[in-house]
């Protein structure tokens, strides 16, 4: 089966007011994988995936260089609409940011807004169950999301952004705030995601990123240090640094 | 032991704080009273439907209010015509369309002191520029647009902060779904902000309703023997009317004066319970 590049990231850099986040980073994304960007706290990991749907744009003051490709169409093109690439690409956040509105609304205002066919109460229903949410709020679908506890918030927020069948999912430590069950359910749904979605995850879980991912991706004070299949940064990396990372020597 | 002391007395300056704080509450909400009750004992004798249904009078049994209340709530609904969607639109565009740049700023700050203008240097704009330039005469247009001045300011910051307070990370996951700004906007900003706009408004409202010094200033009359039937009409205020009571020198007027705040605190607060009520079915939805 050959492996198709969704996304090249190359030679990027970014900073904040001159303040460098990530130093000339080259990466490929492949389809339908998962790749695992791991490194100790800021290192510049949200930063990179940030970049990766244009969420930096909202940022003051960030510069960029170098290039992504976006199936092979620069994404930071002039002509690229950068709400249609946040259409394509979705993201989780590091924390849990639900609407403080209804659990239902939450997931059904973006493929609203976006005219996406189909039964509203089947979409809400399928995404919760695919985000082992739906059991618990089954009851109370119109109570306010701001009600459920930290990790209920972030499966909601899985759930939202499955709504929109994205292409790719950008997903920043999503279960930071979850307890070992949850965490369990979205590694077992990443697993099914990774069928039909392209997933990019930063986590600092190391037996998570073992467990789930195809490639994985060090990151050090903004530089790749190392970037390979997950199997063998995690078994045989070529740098000292990764494996004293990974074996958890430091960091 | 120390450190048990040291909570003793913290616990007692916590204490000490708190009945200052009652203290002056207290004080500020008796003076408040007092006055309520002066008002309403002076001034309620004279509250009845012929008070409500007259028009000014040269004999204090026969006076009345009717012109002056249409005219009081003419001007407050026009003013908020023009003034909420200017006020809130700008708040908008300076929080969410432009960046944080130099210009930005001095925006900002000449709003700010825009809010402290003596309110009778907006009369004399508003006399200059609506009354003679675009020649609107001293109809209500005219009023309710200088009030529309005096007011801006004040629901732009009002709405500048309550906008400001909307958490980023609810714009950012609007964005990341694939929202446009307008999306963000209108479906999460400004539902999260509508509470603190709406207090602003308002506020701002109320300054209008009280406001008296632009009005002379552009000319509303003292006396109007009829009740205004559209915008350009001349009109006269509640806050005129009791500012020309009170002048007189014959104690009957004074009472009506009296009777006349009422009024124009039952319009207040009726406008505050309005509010309420919106803000109320707004946050239950
Ligand atoms: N909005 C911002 N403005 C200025 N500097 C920022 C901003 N966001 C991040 N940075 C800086 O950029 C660097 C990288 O931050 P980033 O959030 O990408 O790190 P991270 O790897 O995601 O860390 P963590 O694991 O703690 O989430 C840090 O030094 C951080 O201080
Ligand atoms: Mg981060």
């Amino acid at each position: 089966m050959p492996d198709n590049i969704i996304l090249s990231i190359e030679d990027l850099s970014i900073s904040y007011s001159g303040e460098p986040a990530v130093r000339r980073v080259t990466l490929p994304i492949y389809e339908k994988k998962i790749t695992a960007i791991i490194g100790p706290s800021g290192c510049g990991k949200s930063t990179l995936l940030r970049s990766l749907n244009r969420m930096n744009d909202f940022i003051h003051g960030v510069t960029q260089t170098g290039r992504i490709d976006f199936q092979n169409a620069d994404l930071y093109a002039q002509d690229t609409d950068p709400v249609e690439v946040r259409l394509r690409i979705g993201m989780v956040f590091q924390r849990p940011n639900p609407f403080p509105k209804s659990i239902h609304r939450n997931i059904a205002w973006a493929p609203g807004i976006n005219g996406m066919a189909g039964s509203v109460d089947e979409r809400v229903e399928k995404t919760l169950r695919q985000a082992a949410l739906w059991e618990e709020v089954k009851d109370r679908l119109h109570d306010n999301a701001l009600n459920l506890s930290g990790g209920q918030q972030q499966r909601l927020c899985i759930a939202r952004v499955l709504a929109m069948e994205p292409e790719i999912i950008l997903m920043d430590e999503p279960c930071s705030a979850l307890d070992p069950m949850s965490t369990a359910r979205i590694e077992d749904l990443l697993f099914e995601l990774k069928e039909n979605y392209t997933i990019v995850i930063v986590t600092h879980n190391m037996q998570q990123a073992a467990r789930v991912s195809d490639f994985t991706a060090f990151l050090e004070n903004g530089l790749l240090v190392e970037y390979g299949d997950t199997d063998q940064v995690f078994t045989r990396p070529a740098n000292m640094r990764t494996e004293e990372y990974v074996t958890g020597r430091f960091g | 032991m120390n450190r048990r002391q040291n909570l003793a007395r913290r616990h007692r300056k916590s204490q000490l704080f708190k009945w200052c704080c009652i203290s002056v509450t207290g004080f500020a909400v008796l003076v408040l009273v007092l006055l309520l009750w002066q008002v309403t004992v002076i001034g309620l004798p004279w509250l009845d439907f012929q008070f409500l249904s007259s028009f000014p009078s040269r004999f204090p049994e026969k006076a009345g209010i009717m012109s002056a209340l249409a005219g009081t709530l003419w001007l407050v609904a026009l003013t908020a015509v023009f003034a909420i969607p200017v006020g809130v639109l700008s708040a908008v565009y300076l929080e969410e369309y432009t960046k944080p740049t130099r210009l930005r700023e001095i925006i900002n700050i000449n709003i700010a002191n825009l809010a402290g203008v003596p309110s009778i240097v907006y009369g004399i704009l508003g006399l200059a520029i609506f009354v003679r330039f675009m020649a609107l005469e001293r109809s209500l247009v005219a009023g309710a647009l200088t009030m529309s001045l005096l007011i801006l300011p004040v629901i732009i910051i009002a709405a500048k902060e309550a906008i400001r307070a909307v958490p980023s990370s609810l714009r950012q996951a609007a964005f990341a779904l694939g929202a446009t700004r307008w999306q963000v906007v209108r479906a999460h900003v400004l539902p999260a902000a509508s509470p603190g706009i709406l207090t602003g408004l308002i506020l701002a409202l109320s300054r209008a309703i009280g406001e008296t010094a632009p009005l002379i200033m552009i000319g509303a009359l003292t006396y109007v023997a009829f009740v205004p039937d559209g915008p350009m009409d001349e009109f006269t205020a509640l806050s005129i009317q009791i500012f020309n009571w009170t002048t007189r020198p014959q104690e009957a007027f004074h009472e009506l004066a009296s009777a006349a705040i009422i009024v124009l605190l039952a319009v207040l607060l009726l406008m505050n319970s309005l509010a309420v009520y919106i803000r109320h079915r707004s946050s239950s939805r």
